[in-house]
């Protein structure tokens, strides 16, 4: 039916009584998923009014009550490693962080700890995991994607809500749509999704979303190469850039790395991936 | 979307930084006149080299380093470099330095492999000017050690890395404590890149870090008070300033389009349909996710208030941006009355009917389901003007 969750998991929330913790909790409730509870220290022990969810001091007290396997993280960003750093300890299978802009030491100290663990860390900076219909571990709005056969990545959470909204409206529907998240140094990548949608038998086809910096759209062009036998189309944006007047005013600004534009589609297009001119391009390419 | 919030840090700071942690380093110290200058000059001993102290690149070519011999030709040179303005910065010190003579160079530098997710010692002998060229990089060794930050670096990770480069034994406890000495520094600082470019050996066979470079991860500010008089508000507009201060990015084009978006995917998306269209942003706000009616409000009126802004774009797809707030915010820089320029909005996503009811109350502004639609309108209501 899906990847990374689906509708056996038993999902928690770290930080559930903050401001957006609480709120998407109950837009969690609302998508039908099973919601287990969450921690928010020094609260343990007591209930959440609205969601009527349990709230722990601590991520293994929320494990060891409620068997959570999937944890949504939205506590502040100087926390958030601390916060996955639990999770994994406690056993967390998998840690989605909708947090981003995390300090980027701090991303590699979490690095360094998921070698060494069977937990996969969705994020930071990602919008989550949507199984449509079944669960939504994150921030997607809720009755944005139908179910269907078409697996959807992305590196930034916007894109991710823009293609699933697009193939709605084609009446084409999901299996499973990730946002991998948009920071610097983040969990898994295309690579580790790529590999489980082409082991899913409810995925036959899969769409890429890309865009400028870094070079991880490099690697899964040859990722699917060497290993993915379904249909992939990707869409990488800001390519215009490559060719515009307006690069300059990027480069500029410091803080956006445009080495590989204009690059990526053509190392994808090598790979025998179909690529998307526009976004909106994308539902007339899907195979019916 | 790439974003990396890396922040380089002025020459003289970067070396007062290393200098503080034990790197030997030549004498130096910062002036902001020429008289000064000369006065530095004669305590260091000549000859010295002059450095103007800017973050903008091309100040070699600029003429912004210079050697000087003696004493007959110091203030000129110095009033020289004090002229300069590289990228409408102008030259407010120089550096004054010790000038060093030297039997060979090295690059050696603390870096972060993001893909990987951990720093990376890097020694090559392609030091100077030489890293920076392709060709001569090439046929120079390079060798890379990553570090397990959790474990922290170790002695055998640096041998490893003096002995594939066959660097003289006599060099090697030098060596060693640099190594660790700038690890250090590149944890304590939260540094993304520490840098020393070049590394030399001088006739006394002692190292000496000639050229140092350190950009600091702006995600990690908050805990490094002491590096936040380092960034000098003066080198942002007024444009960038007002986006600091309301925690949005903003970033600025030739054209007349103004844009709110909530994500630098958005952001990208839009920018693409708009050159597809041969048309320009005059400005991106990136008001990220989640943001609040107040950021959303005051973007709104940066925009309103830009007199290179004809026509506004806002869209916005809601995930952790809830759209009745960015609807309040929306409202709250209009009021209830006729916007001054047309405002063409798509708002979707978390609690869009909200948003959208609120929205409905100003009868002025026009709403679109795609950003396709959206960007369309606004390009054909610019040209329609234009006519």
């Amino acid at each position: 039916m899906s990847i990374l969750i689906g509708a056996e998991s038993r999902i928690m929330i770290q930080g559930i009584t903050g401001r957006r913790g609480h709120f998407h909790a109950l837009q969690m409730l609302k998508a039908g998923n099973q919601i287990v509870g969450g921690t928010s220290p020094g609260k343990g022990g007591d209930w959440c009014h609205e969601s009527r969810l349990p709230i722990f001091d601590t991520v293994r007290d929320c494990v060891d009550a409620t068997n959570a396997d999937v944890s949504v993280i939205f506590v502040p960003p100087h926390s958030t490693a601390d916060a996955i750093l639990e999770a994994i300890d406690s056993g967390v299978r998998t840690i989605i962080s909708i947090t981003g802009s995390i300090p980027l030491q701090d991303m590699m100290i979490v690095k360094s700890a998921l070698k060494n663990s069977d937990s996969l860390l969705v994020g930071p900076n990602s919008p989550g995991v949507l199984v449509p219909g079944i669960a939504n571990a994150g921030i997607f709005p809720n009755d944005i994607a139908i179910q269907g056969n078409v697996g959807v990545i992305s590196r930034s959470g916007t894109l991710c809500y823009e293609i699933v909204d697009t193939l709605k409206h084609a009446s084409i529907g999901v299996s499973t749509a990730i946002g991998i998240g948009d920071d610097p140094i983040i969990g898994i990548d295309y690579l580790t999704c790529l590999e489980f949608f082409e082991a899913d038998p409810h995925t036959d086809q899969i769409v890429l979303i890309g865009g400028p910096g870094g070079d991880s759209e490099m690697r899964a062009a040859s990722f699917i190469m060497e290993n993915v036998t379904k249909p992939v189309i990707a869409y990488i944006v800001g390519e215009s850039l490559s060719t515009s007047v307006l690069r300059p005013f990027f480069s500029r600004s410091g803080s956006l790395s445009l080495d590989t534009l204009g690059k990526k589609t053509g190392a994808l297009r090598d790979s025998g991936v179909r690529i998307a001119g526009k976004l909106s391009d994308i539902p007339v390419m899907i195979k019916r | 979307m790439g974003v990396e919030h890396s922040m380089k840090l002025q020459e003289y700071k970067a070396k007062s930084i290393l200098k503080d942690a034990g790197i030997p380093l030549p004498v130096s110290t910062l002036a902001t006149n020429a008289v000064q200058v000369k006065r530095i000059a004669a305590e260091i001993g000549y000859p010295v080299v002059l450095k103007a102290q800017t973050l903008e690149p091309g100040r070699g070519r600029a003429g912004g380093v210079r050697i000087v011999q003696n004493e007959y030709e110091i203030e000129n040179i110095s009033n020289q470099i004090f002229k300069l303005v590289l990228n409408q910065h102008p030259i407010q010190f120089i550096l004054v330095e010790k000038a060093f003579t030297f039997s060979k160079e090295y690059y050696f530098a603390v870096i972060s492999d993001l893909d990987a997710g951990c720093p990376v010692l890097r020694l090559s002998e392609a030091g100077g000017a030489t890293y920076l060229e392709p060709e001569s990089f090439k046929n120079a060794r390079c060798v890379d050690q990553p570090v397990d930050i959790n474990v922290g670096l170790k002695d055998f990770q640096i041998r490893r890395l003096i002995t594939q480069l066959g660097i003289d034994p006599s060099l090697w406890k030098q060596l060693q404590l640099i190594a660790h000495r700038t690890y250090d520094v590149y944890r304590q600082y939260d540094a993304t890149l520490v840098e020393i470019n070049s590394l030399v050996v001088t006739q006394q066979n002692q190292l000496f870090a000639l050229d140092t470079r350190i950009s600091v991860d702006g995600q990690s500010l908050f805990r490094q008070e002491r590096l936040y008089d380092s960034f000098d508000p003066s080198y942002f507009g007024w444009d960038e300033r007002q986006a600091l201060k309301y925690d949005v990015d903003y970033h600025s084009f030739p054209g007349e389009i103004g844009c709110i978006v909530n994500g630098m995917g958005l952001a990208y998306l839009t920018i693409d349909q708009l050159i597809g269209l041969n048309m320009m942003p005059a400005a991106m706000i990136d008001i990220h996710g989640g943001a609040t009616s107040t950021s959303i409000a005051s973007s709104l009126e940066m925009l309103l208030s830009n007199a290179r802004v004809k026509v506004i774009i806002i869209n916005i797809f809601g995930g952790m941006t809830r759209c009745d707030e960015a609807a309040d915010g929306l409202l709250q820089a209009l009021g209830g009355g006729f916007p001054k320029k047309p405002i063409f909005i798509r708002l979707e996503g978390t609690n869009d009917d909200s948003g959208l009811d609120l929205l409905h109350k100003n009868e002025n502004l026009t709403f679109f389901g795609t950003t396709d639609a959206l960007v369309n309108a606004a390009v054909s209501w610019l040209r329609g003007e234009e006519q």
